[in-house]
């Protein structure tokens, strides 16, 4: 509820004299400090002066416009309650006054007894609007600190882990038997694992409260996807897999961010070598129209059964299988179908099990106006 | 072959320290440890290191560059080549801190955890300079 121990400021702009002196009366007696001016320009200077909590406004007046002093105090004093005060049968104007900002509108004739209903309405609109602001940046807040926290409080130990990891590996490697440093690397990987997952998490996490930052630049996607296909060449070579491309040189740029596409195409054609049996083939193409460049990423993979497939990119969804010693966070193509949408593109898979899966995405195309 | 060269180690990490000096020790340095900025401080003061290695986030998340500065200014760590480690990528939450003024520079950053070669091999390289 609210309450008056400060007395509620409310001021009152009208051309009418007998109007401004009724209203500070009864307003007045429900213990309202009331300030009144019958010019507009005044109005509006008294109001950014004094920041009164509610106003009200005629918008009938002789030299100035009650709607553009709507318009300026709603841009100017964003917590300010307005009513416009509108001659009877002008309920048209009324209506765009509240399009404009104004939150509620008092015909005239108005008795004490309804003006005094619709300040009280009007004050505790706004005591509402300000707590949910309130609660709204208290939890963006929480959220925000929960990252940081996770981000140091996660982090910190697995880094240590891992550098004790390095430190045994190093001082102790060579007298250790071949069983116990295999134990060792198994557990430095896992490790990695869990770091990548802390990883993941986190960028996800900034996607959604809007702290991840994305740069939004002019891009040739030739370049990131060649740094993307020489990032997992070695990897390819290792498995035995097959890593072509057809990348057109005169694909037309696009507008977004390098790093986080980069992270994009590089964790398809990651998750096409791990799904792919030796002897297969990954390869990567591109195409446009008038409307959008695609990039198809293809592997001749296990593929993902048809009934699975809606739910891949669902956060930590990942297919029970025969590749179950294939790690993962199940994270990788929620990331990147966020960061495609924060690109205003799309994200499309096609499959069939036993023989491949088609990964395509879709930018639109950037014309220069 | 002269006495060996003195690393300091500044963390706040037990843990981390231990790791790390175990590594530095492995590559023939003589490793000496602080857990906070202000005896990491004193410490450069009493056995005027070779070399020293801050962690940039301690209590806060800019503490290393403090100590980083008062090393600057001090005649024990005015001269010598300083690594900053840092675990976060200065990502997301980490933007929105304002960094502190007049970042003092050093004269390298790893990103923890460090291959034990990669360290070896760098912190050879700043004190062959
Ligand atoms: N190229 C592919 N071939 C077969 N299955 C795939 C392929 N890409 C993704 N998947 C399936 O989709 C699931 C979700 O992928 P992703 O979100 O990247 O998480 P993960 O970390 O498990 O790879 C994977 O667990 C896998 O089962």
């Amino acid at each position: 509820m609210i309450e008056k121990n400060d007395a509620e400021h409310i001021l009152i702009i009208d051309d009418e004299e007998s109007i401004l002196d009724g209203c500070r009366q009864a307003l007045e007696k429900s213990g309202y400090s009331v300030i009144t001016t019958s010019d507009g320009p005044d109005g509006i200077r008294i109001a950014r002066e004094k920041k009164p909590e509610l106003a009200f406004v005629d918008l009938k007046m002789p030299n100035c416009s009650g709607m553009d002093i709507i318009e300026l105090l709603t841009k100017d004093l964003p917590g300010i309650v307005l009513i416009v005060i509108t001659g009877y049968a002008s309920i048209v104007s009324a209506v765009e006054a509240m399009k404009k900002g104004a939150y509620d509108y008092l015909p005239k004739p108005f008795t004490p007894d309804q003006l005094r209903a619709v300040t009280k309405r009007g004050l505790e609109h706004r005591f509402l609007k300000i707590e949910a602001d309130r609660l709204r940046e208290e939890k963006e807040r929480m959220e925000k600190n929960f990252i940081t926290f996770v981000s140091h409080e996660m982090r910190s130990p697995l880094v240590t882990i891992q550098q004790y990891i390095e430190t045994l590996k190093v001082i102790a490697g060579d007298d250790l038997k071949k069983e116990v440093f295999e134990i060792i690397e198994r557990c430095d990987k896992r490790i990695q694992s869990l770091q990548d997952l802390v990883e993941h998490w986190l960028d996800l996490s900034r996607i959604e409260n809007g702290t991840f930052s994305q740069a939004k630049e002019s891009l040739a996607l030739v370049n990131i996807l060649e740094k993307s296909i020489e990032e997992l060449n070695p990897l390819c070579h290792r498995r035995e897999i097959r890593l072509i491309s057809d990348i057109q040189k005169d694909l037309p740029n696009i507008m977004g961010d390098q790093e986080s596409l980069l992270r994009v195409f590089t964790n398809i054609i990651g998750n096409a070598t791990k799904y792919t049996p030796a002897g297969g083939t990954i390869s990567v193409d591109t195409d446009f129209d008038d409307y959008y460049i695609y990039v198809k990423i293809t592997d001749t993979g296990s593929g993902i059964p048809q009934d699975k497939l809606p739910f891949i990119f669902e956060p930590f969804y990942r297919v029970k299988g025969k590749d179950e010693r294939q790690r993962g966070s199940g994270l990788g193509l929620t990331f990147s179908r966020k960061i495609m949408e924060a690109h205003d593109g799309k994200i499309e898979v096609t499959s069939k099990e036993g023989e491949g899966t088609t990964f395509i995405l879709k930018f639109p195309r950037l014309y220069e106006l | 072959m002269d006495s060996k060269k003195k690393i300091l180690l500044i963390d706040d990490d037990k843990d981390f320290l231990m790791a790390t000096k175990l590594i530095l020790e492995k590559g023939g340095y003589e490793v000496f440890l602080a857990e906070d900025g202000h005896s990491g401080v004193e410490t450069a003061k009493s056995v005027n290191p070779d070399l020293a290695i801050i962690d940039m986030m301690m209590e806060t998340w800019s503490e290393g560059f403090n100590v980083v500065s008062q090393l600057r200014t001090s005649e024990s760590g005015k001269e010598i080549p300083l690594i900053m480690l840092s675990a976060v990528d200065l990502q997301g939450p980490y933007q929105s801190f304002e960094p502190p003024e007049n970042l003092p520079t050093v004269d390298m950053v790893l990103h923890k955890p460090i291959k034990a070669d990669d360290l070896i091999k760098y912190v050879g390289q700043l004190l062959e300079k």
